[in-house]
């Protein structure tokens, strides 16, 4: 019997699930919003467009769009499981929990991933027409999906974290994004930086000031830091994921 | 016959509300009946058997091991859950090749695998249907297949007939009994009684999260048989199938369902029943899809027992 591994069987599975799921049909009318509006601007005056993706834009994707995903796919990696009651086929097989895990989180994050990057690829085309031959506009470009994709990361593996820890997580992600991740951003001194879009902004390629309230309130932190700071939450959140679903009793019925 | 499950002071709850109690039990190779009204405990036992619970006290062991944490068993060991769940979206072809893959199973041989199981559940035509399209039978049958894939050495059948029509029932029946005459184990669990019996002589009466008999079926039979039951038919023409079934001695009584398809027919003979049912409901014009036997019936039938 030749064996296959199961994180990458899980992760194919899933992941054709989701490109068919209704939820992911949804994210990608919501992905277009920005670019409709892009296009708006453009039309209207087709010399404030690159201004607009700039500061509009990314205040869009970056305080909205990006965590909303991460949120609804990374919530959705056990709730889905234990809503449907299904978990139970992915449990009675010969695979460790996390195997599962990794392998629906990794599909998760590879959906947003491709939302928010054909979603920007879009915006970033429209916006920046006139200058596409400039690498700098493309350079540009692979900073804010770098940026993006680092938040997906962070995000997901956070929401996934408190997915598997309780059942109607999303009440207590949508808390988080709304309201943790939008107010305290503002708040001065060390405390923005225990909001991850603290750090994801601060890796973005805006000059300070210029893009006024909704991009930066306050100085930014160094690049590395930027980086390093939600790759290593991200690991975190993730290993707590894994060790939570790994320990957690399911219980699938109210019923004994 | 050496012991391939054992329970010892086994115990769940949920909160408050009790699963099973200081259950003890030892189940060898061949089919087991685990037999009792909804919320005796049969699901909780077979959950904790699954790995899918922790028991709250007392340990439970498959071939020696214990089950929770232990995913390398469920080589050996296979679980049809009573829940109606499934990943709608996906076909049931790709849902059992999933589950052959994560059993490792790769290539031609997961998918000869797939194909064998879905074949023996009859659902090898409609492999390529969404499962959202699939009828609860047939559902039932997937949840089936999903749990033989593998050719486990132990099944664990929780309500595995439940909402199947009379055909496959028959079928489904005929393929636990192969398993067990294979030499393999299996525990089954029902709380219709006529089910359990067409299976296995070995049961055990669980009753309020506790185990209230064990042994051969005979022992308790008579008991049972003088009991009044109730069973629910579901047919297009009642009305036709009760005036059969009048014509003999063991229906005390007739109610109709109030959608005109249906009925309930109370009995205080219920082999003699059952006996004369089978032929009627393979006649043309009767079309049986559903036979059930209302829970609290059997729950009548437990208080029955205790009381004597």
């Amino acid at each position: 019997m030749k064996s296959a591994s199961p994180l990458p069987v899980v992760f194919a599975a899933f992941f054709r699930a989701g490109l068919r799921a209704k939820r992911t049909r949804v994210f990608i009318l919501l992905a277009l919003v920005p670019l409709l509006l892009t296009l708006l601007v453009r039309v209207v005056d087709p010399k404030e467009s690159g201004d607009f993706f700039t500061k509009v834009m990314l205040s869009l994707y970056f305080q909205l769009l990006v965590p909303v995903l991460a949120l609804f796919f990374g919530s959705s990696i056990v709730n889905d499981e234990l809503d449907g009651k299904t978990l139970v086929y992915l449990t009675t097989v010969p695979v460790r929990r996390r195997a599962v895990l990794l392998g629906k989180y990794l599909a998760a994050l590879l959906l947003a991933a491709l939302l928010v990057a054909g979603g920007f690829l879009l915006c970033f085309l429209v916006a920046a027409f006139g200058r596409l031959g400039e690498a700098a506009a493309w350079g540009e470009l692979g900073v804010f999906l770098g940026a993006a994709l680092l938040a997906l990361f962070c995000y997901s593996a956070l929401f996934t974290a408190l997915g598997a820890f309780m059942k109607k997580s999303i009440l207590a992600g949508i808390f988080f994004v709304f309201g943790w991740e939008s107010v305290v951003q503002y708040f001065p001194g060390v405390t923005q930086k225990f909001t991850v879009i603290h750090w994801i902004k601060s890796l973005l390629p805006i000059p300070p000031g210029e893009g006024g309230f909704l991009i930066f309130q306050l100085q930014p932190s160094p690049p590395l830091p930027s980086v390093l700071v939600p790759l290593a939450a991200g690991a975190l959140f993730l290993w707590l994921a894994v060790l939570i679903f790994e320990r957690k009793e399911y219980i699938l019925s109210d019923n004994a | 016959m050496s012991t391939v499950l054992r329970a010892e002071k086994l115990s769940k709850w949920y909160g408050n509300i009790l699963g099973i109690s200081d259950i003890n039990l030892e189940v060898a190779g061949g089919i087991t009946g685990l037999l009792g009204p909804n919320g005796a405990g049969k699901s909780t036992f077979l959950k904790i058997a699954a790995g899918q619970l922790k028991p709250k006290i007392g340990r439970l062991t498959v071939f020696g091991e214990p089950v929770w944490g232990n995913p390398g068993l469920f080589r050996r060991v296979g679980f049809c859950p009573e829940h109606d769940s499934a990943y709608n979206e996906m076909s049931g072809g790709a849902f059992i090749l999933l589950l052959a893959r994560l059993h490792g199973f790769a290539g031609a041989e997961a998918t000869e695998r797939t194909d064998k199981a879905l074949a023996a559940v009859g659902l090898l035509e409609s492999r390529g249907r969404a499962i959202k399209a699939y009828s609860f039978g047939m559902r039932q049958r997937l949840r089936l297949a999903s749990a033989i894939l593998h050719e486990p050495e132990m099944l664990l059948l929780d309500e595995p007939l439940r909402g199947v029509d009379p055909l496959w029932r028959i079928r489904i029946m005929q393929l636990i009994k192969d398993y067990g005459r294979q030499g393999r184990t299996v525990i089954v669990s029902s709380h219709i009684l006529s089910e359990i019996e067409a299976m296995t002589s070995e049961i055990v009466l669980i009753h309020q999260g506790k185990i209230f008999a064990k042994g051969d079926i005979h022992s308790i039979r008579g008991l049972i048989d003088s009991h009044p039951h109730q069973v629910s038919i579901r047919c297009p023409q009642p009305r036709r199938l009760a005036g059969q079934l009048v014509a003999g001695e063991f229906v005390s009584g007739i109610e109709f369902a109030a959608d005109g398809g249906g009925l309930t027919v109370r009995t205080d003979q219920r082999d003699r029943f059952f006996s004369a049912l089978m032929p009627l409901a393979a006649q043309a014009g009767n079309e049986i899809t559903e036979i059930t036997s209302p829970d609290d019936n059997l729950q009548a039938v437990f208080d029955y027992l205790i009381g004597k």
